[in-house]
């Protein structure tokens, strides 16, 4: 009884906070993707028209297409290194926090000055890669942003580089809470060190790496900052994404009821995912 | 304890209420008025400006804002302000693209009657048509740029070749050039092909120069100009760096500046750059000339540029019409010709024996300043821009590109852009 009469008052900060910051964006962004709106036309209800036209437009959809792939490969190859990094890391005895700070220097970069260190990586005349692959061999030097396949690989190596370090913390903590009798008992039963990972260490951190698992994905397909320093979508909108291709739409061009109705495509995809991924967690949670 | 969180936050406060009065102590009666541009590359030559301003109108203080010095992301910047009818912008600057946009949504102020038609004559016709939209004036011009061919004249010389005037000519040139050369750093072209404006303004040259136009690029004039750029710019071994799908101004400047390029198309301003022994390698060595065309067709320079507009939501229109007017006027459009290197929109500079000084190479250039071809004008240009950008890229970007096919789906797009602006 008394938590009930104090508890309303008491939440009533965080729930005006949550409806003004997060309700009220979302609902006002799904609203005006109902509408024609651009300063040009002027504001007139349409109903599902921007959607017709988004699935209809061929820009758009090539971004959602370079969207899957992005973010497919590089959760997967950052899932498998953050892996490998926290094992690694998890035997080192001596210089341990040294060691963990510079692996998780990446993730303490922010995105943007990553994607411009990247950026010049990556750069045809003074990137430091075709120092190392060419050496003095200027007319081996290659455009690697020019190319729609190298492009693609270059903005995945950009994001693995960078988020690998946080799959690999949080897996670090999953593996610090692996008891040490379970692969000292599996050793004595003489499992090699590969199936002592498979049988007893994998299952024991998988809830830790569903959790990594769930925030990289919902990173992966919302990124734009790499897309917006490195490549601007080019060459030919093959390295654009969807929320690259929304800010084109809502900023440059003023299209704000068309740019809010691929804003909305994008909370979509994202709140399906997440809500399968967290759903799957739970199940395993209660399975076991 | 207690007193150190009481410090802190009297500390707090303090620098709060300080940032909150931070604004320049006004005498009575002063108006401020806010101008808003591109970050400059030579902020004192608007600093002198801006006191030479101040000095003969007293009572009127400019507060100069420095946006990006991308245009697209200028734009972005002034559109949020002025959709929002922020007052806190009086006067800003618009790149040559922007008039018909700022105009049909009602962003800019109509200055028929301050911008006299009489006045108007002593511009280049390309830049106050520029600003005008509906037989109405949006803004006044302030400088002018249009594309131009850069040559190195040692090189051209050691081989016996003329500044070449067809595109095909440049190649051959250029070809013969490197080959004698062998010097694996240099490149015949340099040119801005990376996916953005600049990649709009390249193409209308070349496909002007065909006797094609953008807005129609099905059409067999478009259709050879990019097959051309793609085949014979773009991919011809040797002919243009690697990275040239990715280089805007700066990157390909550089690569000409340093000595890696024969030839070069850019804007008047590199002129300045090429003859700096900080920046160039090239001092002296360096031509221009009309950019090429393809046989039958004329040379085309895409117009670009800047003009002063004034926000319907200024609280201080008068003040701000006199700041434009006296930025536009000959003796500060002869400052940032002689200090900076801009092309001024006023003809008569193009004989001021100060302008010619600093820049020789004006005389010459006039002619094309008088007749570069403007990019379409639409107000919904960044849309039609942006569709441009993109077939434009994967056309002379992509080795295999079936020019036509692409050419004709962004007819239809174009179409459909101008279509849905219509509604």
């Amino acid at each position: 009884m008394r938590a009930g009469r104090i508890g309303l008052p008491m939440m009533l900060p965080a729930l005006v906070f949550l409806c003004g910051f997060l309700v009220y964006p979302v609902l006002s962004t799904a609203i005006n993707s109902l509408y024609h709106d651009s300063p040009v036309t002027g504001r007139e209800y349409c109903g599902l028209d921007n959607y017709g036209r988004l699935l209809q437009d061929e820009q758009a959809l090539r971004t959602v297409e370079f969207t899957f792939i992005f973010a497919l490969s590089s959760v997967a190859l950052e899932m498998v290194a953050g892996v490998l990094i926290a094992l690694a890391i998890n035997r080192v005895i001596t210089g341990k926090g040294f060691i963990r700070a510079a692996v998780i220097l990446p993730w303490a970069v922010p995105t943007v000055v990553a994607a411009v260190m990247w950026k010049y990586v990556f750069n045809d005349q003074y990137g430091i890669l075709n120092y190392a692959l060419f050496g003095d061999s200027l007319e081996m030097y290659r455009a690697w942003l020019a190319r729609p396949v190298t492009a693609r690989l270059a903005i995945i190596a950009a994001d693995v580089w960078k988020a690998s370090s946080f799959v690999a913390l949080i897996a670090l903590a999953g593996l610090q809470s692996v008891p040490r009798e379970l692969l000292e008992a599996a050793r004595i039963d003489g499992a090699k060190a590969v199936k002592r990972f498979f049988f007893v260490t994998l299952p024991l951190i998988r809830p830790a790496l569903l959790v990594a698992l769930l925030f990289r994905v919902m990173d992966a397909f919302r990124v734009f900052d790499l897309v917006y320093v490195m490549t601007q979508g080019a060459p030919a909108e093959k390295t654009s994404v969807m929320q690259y291709f929304g800010y084109l739409k809502m900023f440059p061009e003023q299209q704000y009821g068309y740019g809010s109705a691929v804003s909305v495509l994008v909370f979509l995809v994202i709140a399906l995912l997440s809500v399968a991924l967290v759903r799957t967690m739970g199940r395993r949670a209660v399975a076991k | 304890m207690t007193n150190r969180y009481g410090a802190l936050v009297v500390m707090t406060l303090a620098v709060v209420l300080c940032s909150c009065g931070g604004e320049r102590p006004q005498q009575e009666g002063t108006v401020v008025i806010s101008v808003l541009t591109w970050r400059p590359n030579s902020p004192q030559t608007w600093e002198q400006a801006i006191a030479r301003f101040e000095e003969g109108n007293p009572g009127i203080e400019v507060d100069l804002q420095t946006g990006p010095s991308s245009s697209t992301q200028l734009h972005d910047m002034l559109a949020q302000r002025l959709r929002n009818r922020d007052s806190s912008v009086d006067v800003f600057v618009m790149d040559v693209v922007w008039p018909p946009e700022f105009a049909a949504v009602g962003w800019a102020l109509p200055l028929d009657t301050l911008f006299e038609p009489g006045e108007r004559e002593l511009f280049f016709d390309g830049c106050v048509d520029a600003v005008t939209w509906e037989e109405s004036v949006y803004g006044v011009p302030f400088f002018l740029d249009a594309g131009v061919l850069y040559y190195r004249t040692d090189l051209l010389e050691r081989y016996g070749q003329d500044p070449p005037g067809t595109w095909s000519a440049m190649v051959r040139t250029a070809d013969s050039i490197v080959s004698g050369e062998a010097d694996p750093g240099l490149y015949g072209y340099s040119a801005q092909m990376a996916q953005y404006e600049g990649l709009v303004c390249d193409m209308l040259e070349l496909v002007g120069s065909a006797g094609g136009s953008l807005m129609r690029p099905e059409e067999p004039e478009a259709i050879r100009a990019l097959r051309f750029a793609r085949d014979s710019l773009v991919h011809l071994e040797g002919m243009s760096p690697p990275g040239i799908l990715i280089y805007k101004e700066q990157e390909s400047l550089e690569l000409f500046a340093s000595g890696g390029a024969v030839f070069h198309r850019n804007w008047p301003y590199a002129w300045a750059v090429c003859a700096d022994s900080a920046t160039s390698d090239v001092v002296g060595k360096i031509g221009i000339s009309v950019l090429p065309r393809f046989p039958g067709g004329e040379s085309v320079s895409a117009l670009g540029g800047w003009s002063f507009g004034v926000s319907p939501f200024s609280p201080h229109p008068e003040e701000s019409w006199r700041f434009v007017s006296f930025m536009t006027s000959p003796e500060i459009q002869r400052l940032f010709a002689v200090e900076v290197g801009k092309p001024p929109a006023r003809r008569s500079l193009y004989s001021d024996s100060a302008v010619l000084e600093a820049n020789p190479h004006f005389r010459r250039m006039a002619d094309v300043f008088e007749n570069a071809t403007p990019r379409p004008r639409s107000p919904v240009y960044p849309q039609i821009s942006h569709r441009l950008q993109s077939f434009l890229h994967e056309a002379v970007g992509d080795p295999e590109s079936d020019v036509p096919e692409m050419a004709a789906e962004a007819a239809e797009g174009l179409r459909e852009i101008l279509s849905r602006a219509e509604e």
